[in-house]
């Protein structure tokens, strides 16, 4: 009792620190209070209400989410421009890292002057295939070279017609 | 706001710098409530307070990591926010205070049973910063330096403006006990 006296005097002074405070709450809210003590109660009643006092809406509701839209779409960019660069990275180390080799009908061949050659007279191959294929070509323009006096025939053919009209008028 | 939008906006915030936000600024929003309630004494314009604070906080979010005390920062922060509306609602009218803090008839007040909310009017008819300072004590449990920070004054003023508010909240309290004995023997 005489301790609680003092602690009480030591706390309106504004002296105590905050385990005597703690311990000041906990005495109150027992409910064991001495009745010369009881004037206080609705004091530290009173704080341990507004300590249970909370803002009435959630706050993060008030925060622009256009903002965190963005904020999003930056971090969307960042995180596939992070992954594009890791398949990149694994794209042009891989040739780095294994040896240079080529499959011809179903088998490995590590020999690069043989591939070289190999590949080589295929383009020969390719190239002469091609030129094959060119031919017809070359006749289509030959006919069409041939074909030519026959578009002048139309002019002729008008030229006539405006001869023969003049005769007849005359 | 939808539901739909609504639980868009949570998923924003699992994400790294709103999470950090969150765990800065929004795990204060009761605090912070609390300190702009107890300054404005209306709980509506102590609402509007705090969303004024987090906004001006989120869109300099990235300036926050610089800060040391980051707690001690934001209820600063909100203390002068809050102080800032009381100059600018004086110049243009009173601020509203909630009836809960306007003075009763002798009628009401004889109703008035409930003796720990006359104990709460009595530390809202404090001056601003013994009642700040009393509640960042006895309701944050704040330590003096915390407060002194917050506050912007010493130390010692701190503790000598905890002991004034204090002593008057006793003699407060002695007198309406008296009050209330007088009126039962009359």
């Amino acid at each position: 009792m005489e301790m609680m006296n003092e602690l009480l005097e030591k706390y309106f002074r504004g002296e105590t620190t905050l385990q005597e405070e703690k311990e000041l709450r906990q005495y109150f809210s027992t409910g064991n209070v001495s009745p010369e003590h009881q004037i206080y109660s609705a004091l530290f009643e009173n704080f341990e209400q507004e300590m249970k006092e909370t803002a009435p809406r959630p706050v993060h509701r008030f925060l622009p989410e256009v903002k965190i839209r963005k904020r999003i779409w930056i971090q969307s960019f960042a995180i596939t421009g992070i992954a594009a660069s890791f398949i990149l990275l694994f794209w042009i180390r891989l040739p780095q890292s294994s040896e240079d080799f080529a499959v011809i009908n179903g088998k490995r061949i590590d020999n690069t002057e043989y591939i070289q050659r190999y590949t080589e007279k295929k383009l020969i191959k390719v190239n002469t295939m091609l030129a094959r294929s060119m031919k017809p070509l070359q006749s289509i323009k030959s006919v069409r070279q041939n074909m030519q006096p026959l578009e002048n025939l139309s002019d002729v053919r008008s030229k006539m017609e405006d001869i023969q009209n003049k005769l007849q008028f005359k | 706001m939808s539901d739909v939008r609504y639980s868009a906006l949570m998923r924003h915030y699992k994400c790294m710098e709103s999470t950090q936000f969150n765990s800065q600024i929004l795990n204060h929003s009761d605090q912070l409530f609390r300190l702009a309630k107890s300054i404005l004494r209306n709980g509506e314009a102590a609402q509007d307070a705090v969303q004024d604070l987090i906004m001006k906080l989120w869109e300099k979010k990235s300036k926050l990591d610089e800060v040391e005390n980051i707690q001690g920062f934001i209820l600063r922060s909100m203390r002068n926010l809050c102080l800032d509306t009381i100059r600018q609602k004086h110049e243009e009218d009173e601020l509203p205070v909630e009836i809960e803090f306007i003075e009763l008839n002798p009628y009401q007040q004889t109703e008035q049973k409930d003796l720990a909310l006359k104990v709460k009017r009595m530390i809202d008819k404090l001056p601003e910063l013994q009642r700040t300072i009393i509640r960042m004590r006895d309701v944050e449990g704040m330590e003096l330096s915390e407060i002194a920070y917050i506050t912007s004054i010493t130390e010692n003023a701190v503790s000598v403006n905890l002991s004034r508010a204090r002593q008057r909240i006793r003699e407060q309290i002695i007198n309406e006990q008296k009050r209330v004995e007088e009126t039962i023997w009359k």
